[in-house]
């Protein structure tokens, strides 16, 4: 009606025409720049699909605005924990396992007075460190977390799964029980509580196994060392001993140790079904500085039997084509290198080993051949005494 | 109770007379009497216990067994124990079951509580007593209700089975006795069905204890347990599979230090694999019994059958019986091979413990039965808890 039209009205008319005029002469400038209004759209906290993960309050000045806001520092402590509960948490969803353990710690470095919020912080902390391979880690949050809430079932299910990864099967069933105390029909912890017992006892069963295995090889070995001490071959280690005179039990220890492992060769003392011996032997060729490793030499076999075999084909270093089976001497030196002894080529190998003067050095027997007639064998023989074995 | 006199020349005395003495020990025994002459009163109680017409005198004096109850029940200085004792030579009378409830119906609870009271030093003897008493049906359905009387947040029957498998549940009592209770107990549906829950961890907490070394009436009462929930035949699959794995438990204590082939190993479970040369088997040969009997009722269906000839049974069997000294466990032996390396049953034969058996047929494997329990001279394999030790023919 006209009469209610003052004058404060006509005035404020006035002012609205004016304003609207200026639309009409002036152009917006706080617009989006239409060829990259995408990026600038990007750029509005509300509008933005993925928010960056640094916030460069010069790029992104509204984001930082919003950032100082929940993590003003003059919120409550458990305002503040829960918000980087929160944090941690969102960067748990999106698998960024280190992110969120810094935020959990944030939030426990708050120190607030709630344990709920403390207990939820180490567990929630605890598997982001399980994903991340840090169990020790995760198992201290959550022994943490139970301390401040003894009854926290998340807590003790990251535990038990703590100790199932460590191979711990026997702390998983205990933390099991724990839980299952607390809740009788816990689906997660049957399931781990079975794994867990049957993994426990399947590892008890490799202990057995183990043990079992090497008290095998043990009786093995010392049968053997039996039945080399039976026939009266000497044995010598191949670390001397200085001073000491290693006395027969100390020798007994150190051969038992290398008969367990196979030597350098890949090859060891044997015993067949009728408990005859076979051993690894050395061939030294010192004329030309090689030799021949044979794998398993029967005790009961003769030199010249495998000499045959051996050049039946005449070595590649051998130049002259000289070293026949029955041009070759073979020969052993005694313990202080300073005479030789010659072997028949027609003994078996337990002859010889029998021999008073014969050493076994490390549980492989080595010999020396070389070409009879040779100018290089009548040089090595000079100087030596040497003695014929029968 | 008018049973034949025998004995000492105390007993020369007429019947009424022998009862008037006893009663007069009653205000002794009351809770607040004068500590030294209560002990006495209750020694006394106890060495009347000790002779089966000492039991029958005692059996007819309601007020002075609702008296023992509660001593039994009652904290320091009483003399709790020896009254606990008395009860237990008491129960082991299955005629006297009876006139014990019916003297104190709340002897199941009273009990119960006690036994299962981990600061209780006479743990062990409530256990016994209950033990004993649970043999019969009557008492035992008692039991069962005390049991489901249910506390917030852990059920009877629950506290029953942590007491019995928590080593150090009591610092002051071992609680073998929770054993032949348990087995008592498991002859009832609702045990078993709790037991064999397959939403709960129940059973699979009892299996470790088929090998307890400390105690046989402990294994006994577990072996005699698990035996009784085998007949649960709806549940064989769920306890032979890995959610349970029950069959490496009862084979076990059947095997020695056997050094089988390593292929023949292989075939084994887990548990019975390169077992040390020191292995023992089962000493009691009642439990080696019930253990094969568990087998063999895990054996009644088809895949049952299938499931226990592949986890290896046979081979653990077959040394059982080269080794066994007892012919009726070495016979049970066989039967169970028999069934192991026999061929499949024909059609509507899958599940034995369902098979109808024709009359005629039934009373001659009835009569077969009798005749073999004749060559035997033993008690039928369906037998509750053995006569318990504690506080036996012997009072000190």
């Amino acid at each position: 009606m006209e009469q209610w039209e003052s004058d404060a009205d006509a005035d404020a008319d006035d002012a609205m025409d004016a304003f609207l005029e200026k639309f009409q002469n002036e152009t917006y400038s706080g617009g989006f720049h239409e060829d990259q209004w995408e990026e600038e759209f990007e750029k509005v906290p509300l509008f933005m699909r993925k928010a960056p993960s640094e916030i460069d309050p010069n790029e992104n000045p509204d984001l930082a605005c919003l950032q100082s806001i929940i993590f003003d520092e003059e919120r409550s402590p458990e305002e503040q924990a829960k918000t980087y509960k929160n944090e941690g948490n969102d960067y748990f969803k999106e698998k960024d396992y280190k992110k969120a353990v810094i935020s959990y710690s944030e939030g426990l470095k708050k120190k607030c007075t709630d344990p709920d919020l403390n207990a939820v912080l180490y567990t929630n902390r605890a598997a982001a460190q399980y994903y991340l391979g840090n169990f020790r880690s995760a198992l201290n949050d959550v022994t943490a977390a139970k301390k401040l809430k003894p009854c926290h079932l998340k807590a003790i299910i990251r535990g038990a799964l703590c100790h199932l990864e460590l191979k711990n099967f026997a702390e998983a069933v205990n933390w099991c029980d724990e839980g299952l105390q607390i809740d009788a029909r816990e689906k997660k912890l049957l399931e781990m509580r079975a794994k867990a017992d049957k993994l426990k006892r399947t590892e008890q069963r490799d202990i057995r196994k183990a043990k079992m295995k090497e008290k095998k090889e043990q009786n093995h070995n010392k049968a053997l060392l039996q039945a080399v001490k039976a026939r009266n071959i000497k044995l010598v280690s191949e670390a001397a001993s200085e001073d000491e005179d290693s006395d027969s039990e100390d020798l007994g220890e150190l051969s038992l140790d290398r008969l367990s492992s196979e030597n350098r060769y890949g090859a060891r003392l044997s015993v067949d079904e009728q408990g005859r011996l076979s051993w690894p032997v050395l061939f030294l060729y010192p004329e030309h500085t090689q030799s021949d490793f044979i794998a398993a030499f029967h005790e009961d076999s003769r030199f010249i039997d495998h000499l045959m075999v051996m050049f039946g084909e005449t070595p590649s270093w051998d130049l002259e084509q000289k070293y026949c089976p029955n041009n070759l001497e073979i020969y052993f030196e005694d313990d202080g290198g300073t005479e030789l002894y010659r072997v028949p080529l027609k003994s078996t190998l337990l002859h010889v080993l029998q021999h008073p003067r014969y050493f076994v050095k490390a549980l492989i027997p080595a010999f020396l051949v070389c070409v009879g007639a040779s100018g290089f064998c009548k040089n090595y023989v000079r100087g030596k005494k040497v003695h014929q074995v029968k | 109770m008018g049973e034949a006199r025998t004995g000492a020349g105390a007993l020369a005395r007429p019947e009424a007379g022998l009862e008037a003495e006893v009663a007069k020990l009653l205000p002794f025994l009351a809770l607040g009497a004068r500590a030294d002459l209560q002990a006495e009163a209750a020694r006394h109680v106890l060495e009347l216990t000790g002779s089966g017409p000492g039991r029958t005198l005692l059996a007819g004096q309601a007020a002075l067994l609702r008296a023992l109850v509660e001593l039994a029940a009652a904290p320091a200085p009483a003399p709790a124990r020896d009254a606990a004792r008395a009860l237990v030579n008491l129960a082991a009378e299955p005629g006297l079951h009876e006139p014990l409830l019916q003297a104190e119906p709340e002897l199941p609870a009273r009990l119960l509580g006690r036994a299962l009271d981990p600061q209780w030093p006479w743990a062990e003897e409530a256990a016994a007593v209950l033990a004993n008493l649970s043999r019969e049906p009557a008492p035992c359905a008692a039991l069962m209700a005390a049991l489901e009387v249910a506390e917030p947040g852990e059920s009877g029957l629950g506290r029953l089975v942590r007491a019995l498998c928590t080593p150090g549940y009591n610092a002051r009592a071992p609680l073998h006795y929770l054993g032949p209770m348990l087995s008592n107990l498991s002859q009832r549906p609702a045990a078993r069905a709790f037991l064999l829950d397959p939403d709960r961890c129940v059973v699979q907490r009892l299996l470790p204890l088929t090998q307890f070394p400390d105690s046989s009436v402990r294994r006994g009462g577990v072996v005699g347990t698990l035996r009784n929930c085998c007949f649960e035949h709806r549940h064989h699959e769920w306890l032979l599979g890995p959610e349970v794995d029950i069959l490496p438990f009862l084979l076990l204590p059947l095997a020695g230090p056997e050094d089988f082939s390593e292929e023949e190993m292989e075939r084994l479970p887990v548990d019975l694999q390169y077992l040390p040369p020191d292995k023992q088997r089962e000493p009691d040969a009642d439990i080696r019994k019930m253990l094969i009997e568990a087998i063999m009722l895990l054996t009644a269906t088809a895949p049952g059958r299938q499931q226990v000839r592949k986890q290896g049974a046979y081979l653990i069997l077959r040394e059982l019986h080269s080794w066994e000294p007892e012919p009726d466990v070495r016979v049970a032996c066989e039967k169970l091979i028999q069934v192991l390396i026999g061929d499949e049953p024909e059609q509507g034969m899958e599940n034995l413990l369902e098979v109808q058996v024709p009359e005629d047929v039934e009373q001659q494997l009835q009569r077969l039965d009798r005749q073999e329990q004749e060559q035997h001279t033993r008690e039928p394999s369906e037998e509750l808890a053995p006569e318990p030790r504690a506080g036996g023919a012997t009072p000190t």
